[in-house]
Formats: C-alpha cells, sequence, structure tokens
C-alpha cells in the first residue's frame, strides 16, 4: 500500500529503519556481555623474600660419601693404594657444592638488608621491623652453617624439621580448600554410592583459579563432575597459606574429592 | 544440552528450533517494516503541518481569493492539505457562479460537499498505515510469545529423558526460547508508541481543517 505522497519520503525511510535496526543490533552486542568471562591470561610474578626450600638439600646427599670411605679404614692395609682416590674425588665435591650458594647469597643479603631498611623508614611498623631483621640474621647464620662443613649435620635437621614443618602446613591448607569446596557441592547430585573424583586446578597467589579446574578422574556421573566442578568455581577464593614459599605447592594442586564421604 | 554452550546473541538464534526461528524472522520483519512506516509517517505527517500552517498565513493575511487560488493551482504538483481543501471548494464556488445559478444555498451545499470529498481524501491520506502499526503493537507481542512456549515446550521435552533433572539442561532452550519475546516486544513498543502519537496528531489536523472548512464557508457566503 503505497501514495503517492510518500514515494519522496518511502527510500529515506528505509533507510533509516534498517538503521534504527543496525544500530541497536550493534548497540545490545557492544553494551552487553553475553557470557562473563574470566581473563585466564594473567601473568603472575611472584616475590621471593627467601631462597626456596628446594635448593638448599643439596647438602643432603654429600655427607654421605664422607661415611663411605670410614668403613674402607677397618679393611687390610693392602687396599689403602686404591681408596686415597675417592677421598679427595669427594672432598671435592663437598667443597665445591657450597661454594656456589656462598657467592650467590652476599649479594641477596644485601637486598633483603636494604629492602628491610627501605621498609622500616617507609613502614615504621612495629611489628614488622622485628621480623625482618631476624629473617636476614637467619640466612646469615644458614650460610655461615653452610660454609662450615662441621655443622652440616645440624643443617639436615633444619631442613628436615623445615620440609616436615611445610608438609604440615601444605597439608592443613589442602584440607581447608578440600572442605570449603565440599561445602558448595550439591551432593545429592551425586548419587547414593561413594563417588571419587579428581581435579586438577591452577591457583593465584590471590587464591583465584588462574585457569578452568581440569578434571583428571570422573566420578562415571557427568552431573556429580559438574557439580564438583561448579562447586570449585563457587569457592573462589581458596584459602592459601601466607608465606610465599609454600605457594609453589598449590600453584597447580591435584585434589581427590568423596563428596558423600563426611 | 550443556551450560557452557554457546550463550551470545547469535548463539542463541541459531541454536533455536525451526518455529522458533519462522517466529523471529517474521518479528524481525514486521520490526522493520514498522519503522519504515514509523519513518513514512513522520515525514508526511510534518509535511502536511507546515503546509497547513503555511497556507492559513497566506489565507488570513487578506489576499484577493482569485489571486491565491491562481497561486495554488499554479505550481505542477497538486495542491495538498488544506489547500486542497480550499482549491477544491474554490473551484466548485466558481463554476456555480459562471453558470449563472442565483441560489445562495445551492451554492453553499456544493462548495461544502466538494470540500468535504477533498477532506476525506486527506484524511485518508493521513490516516495511511497506522491500522498497521496499531496490529503490529498488539500481535507481534503474541507471535514472540508463541515462539517462547513453543521453545520452552521443546526444552522440557528433552528433560523428560534425562533421568536426573539439572536446571543446566533447560536452561539454554528457554533462554533461546525467550529471544522471540524480546523481539516481539523490540518490535511492538516502538509501533505502539508511534501509534498513539500519530493517531493525535491526525486528530488535531482533521481539527484544523475541518475549522478551517468552517470558516471558509462563511467568506463564501458573504460574498455571495
Amino acid at each position: 500500500m503505497q501514495y503517492p505522497r510518500e514515494n519522496s519520503v518511502s527510500f529515506k525511510a528505509g533507510v533509516l529503519s534498517v538503521g534504527v535496526h543496525v544500530t541497536l543490533l550493534a548497540m545490545l552486542l557492544i553494551s552487553f556481555n553475553w557470557k562473563t568471562t574470566h581473563p585466564v591470561n594473567v601473568t603472575n610474578v611472584e616475590l621471593w623474600d627467601a631462597l626456596p626450600a628446594i635448593e638448599t638439600p643439596k647438602p643432603l646427599p654429600t655427607p654421605e660419601p664422607v661415611e663411605e670411605p670410614q668403613p674402607v679404614v677397618k679393611e687390610p692395609v693392602v687396599e689403602q693404594e686404591v681408596k686415597p682416590e675417592p677421598i679427595p674425588q669427594a672432598e671435592i665435591v663437598i667443597k665445591k657444592l657450597p661454594e656456589k650458594p656462598v657467592k650467590e647469597k652476599p649479594t641477596d643479603t644485601k637486598r633483603s638488608d636494604a629492602l628491610a631498611a627501605l621498609q622500616k623508614e617507609l613502614m615504621q611498623d612495629e611489628m614488622k621491623k622485628p621480623d625482618k631483621p631476624v629473617s636476614s640474621d637467619a640466612l646469615k647464620k644458614l650460610q655461615q652453617e653452610a660454609l662450615s662443613e662441621d655443622k652440616a649435620a645440624g643443617d639436615q635437621q633444619n631442613f628436615a624439621a623445615k620440609a616436615a614443618a611445610n608438609a604440615g602446613a601444605i597439608g592443613e591448607f589442602t584440607n581447608k580448600i578440600k572442605a570449603k569446596i565440599r561445602g558448595n557441592v550439591n551432593k545429592t547430585l551425586c548419587g547414593d554410592g561413594n563417588p571419587e573424583l579428581k581435579f586438577e586446578i591452577g591457583l593465584l597467589p590471590t587464591g583465584e583459579l588462574s585457569a578452568h579446574p581440569k578434571l583428571l578422574k570422573s566420578s562415571g556421573n557427568p552431573a556429580c563432575d559438574d557439580a564438583v566442578e561448579r562447586a570449585i568455581i563457587t569457592s573462589e577464593p581458596l584459602p592459601l597459606p601466607t608465606d610465599p614459599a609454600l605457594f609453589a605447592q598449590f600453584r597447580n594442586l591435584k585434589l581427590t574429592f568423596k563428596p558423600n564421604d563426611s | 544440552m550443556n551450560a557452557s554452550a554457546d550463550m551470545s546473541f547469535f548463539g542463541l538464534i541459531s541454536g533455536a528450533s525451526l518455529p522458533v526461528q519462522l517466529v523471529m524472522l517474521i518479528l524481525l520483519i514486521t520490526s522493520l517494516f514498522s519503522w519504515w512506516y514509523i519513518f513514512i509517517k513522520v515525514a508526511t505527517i510534518k509535511q502536511a503541518e507546515q503546509g497547513a500552517e503555511e497556507f492559513e498565513n497566506t489565507f488570513w493575511s487578506g489576499g484577493d481569493l482569485n489571486k491565491l487560488y491562481e497561486s495554488v493551482t499554479a505550481g505542477r504538483r497538486k495542491p495538498q492539505g488544506m489547500a486542497s481543501i480550499f482549491e477544491a471548494g474554490f473551484k466548485e464556488y466558481v463554476r456555480h457562479k459562471q453558470q449563472g445559478r442565483a441560489d445562495v444555498s445551492d451554492i453553499m451545499e456544493g462548495a461544502r460537499r466538494a470540500m468535504r470529498a477533498a477532506f476525506n481524501r486527506e484524511l485518508d491520506e493521513l490516516d495511511a498505515h497506522l491500522p498497521f502499526l496499531a496490529s503490529v503493537g498488539s500481535v507481534s507481542p503474541y507471535i514472540g510469545l508463541f515462539g517462547t512456549v513453543w521453545g520452552i515446550m521443546n526444552a522440557f521435552m528433552g528433560l523428560s529423558n534425562v533421568a536426573q533433572a539439572t536446571l543446566s539442561q533447560v536452561a539454554p532452550g528457554i533462554a533461546e526460547a525467550l529471544v522471540a519475546t524480546a523481539i516481539g516486544l523490540f518490535a511492538a513498543i516502538p509501533a505502539v508508541i508511534a501509534y498513539n502519537r500519530f493517531a493525535s496528531s491526525v486528530d488535531r489536523l482533521s481539527v484544523r481543517y475541518e475549522s478551517f472548512m468552517e470558516e471558509f464557508t462563511n467568506i463564501l457566503q458573504r460574498k455571495s
């Protein structure tokens, strides 16, 4: 139905009407984020206050060669010509290994001392004042101990104690993480049996997920898997230890869940 | 049927079932047409209002009616709006005068009838497309609702095959279906607003035309 009077405006009106639809659609698509996506590619930087515990256990194997020659002494003298050779080798090994950290650590202590001094001036926090010197002193002591071969045994004890403490903390926080996630699981979706599933989750230092949780072992029930996955996502942020040295253990965490196991 | 399926706007449309897509297509076409008519009506009603304004100014400025008639009919285009009413009435009046009829009431009746006919033609043009806008405004929400109901029916039918019903199994289907209602409302709301606006503009114009007719009849009666 077209009227002669409208011929002049009909084309313009048609263009305008298409324009209205295109602009409205564009506004809809731009202003609305139809699916919320978490930015996954976050570059996470870690600041290390102290050297990680993984490097220090190296002295552990070195004392063992020292013990080996001891039984040799008990044996007859005939073999003495042969034996002196491994002993110096072992000594070289012992001497070389501790020397490497000696070269690196003084710069670190300087830095940490400078950092501590800066923080003292800037923050003037009574809480932090005692902490920093103690840690740097502890580092110095550790280095001195590492230098002297005699105290290697004492070092071992220290490391063992540290490792035990670390393991305890890691276990504690994995249990905390599991408990938080378990509270969010909709258990009715997992049926009556005792399904077990395994998830691998990547964590950021803030306790948020660095990536979507990965299902390693399914329970056989996709609804249950989905429920646990949703529970992991809803329980962000996950509890993490405040010690940055421990965080390395949590960056890629493999968790086993038994939703019906109370 | 997974919650993590494509939930973008185009994903929702392409994932919908065929009847729902058809409904969406119909609604899109009606929306395009209704906007087209809206812009046409905006332009023509504006034209008519401006024409009435200009003609009233020249008419009441007190010039000679013969001169005015000549200037109205001189243009290549047919006179529009109020000018066409004036042209029809004055032409009829002059013809009666030339035929030498003495009865004033006959002459006035003829001029009145001619003006009435021109007025009806004008009103018909002004009212054009308004019924279409009215139907779009009232019917397109129902069409959209039909699409939504169909989509939700499908979503729940799919749910009946599953032993454990979760929200994530019905949610995408319902979201797809609701897009149809959204498009229906998107087509209906502007159409209703435009219909009400245009209807009132046309009413005011017709009142203006009618009062001009009465006044012009009086002037002609005084002349004869």
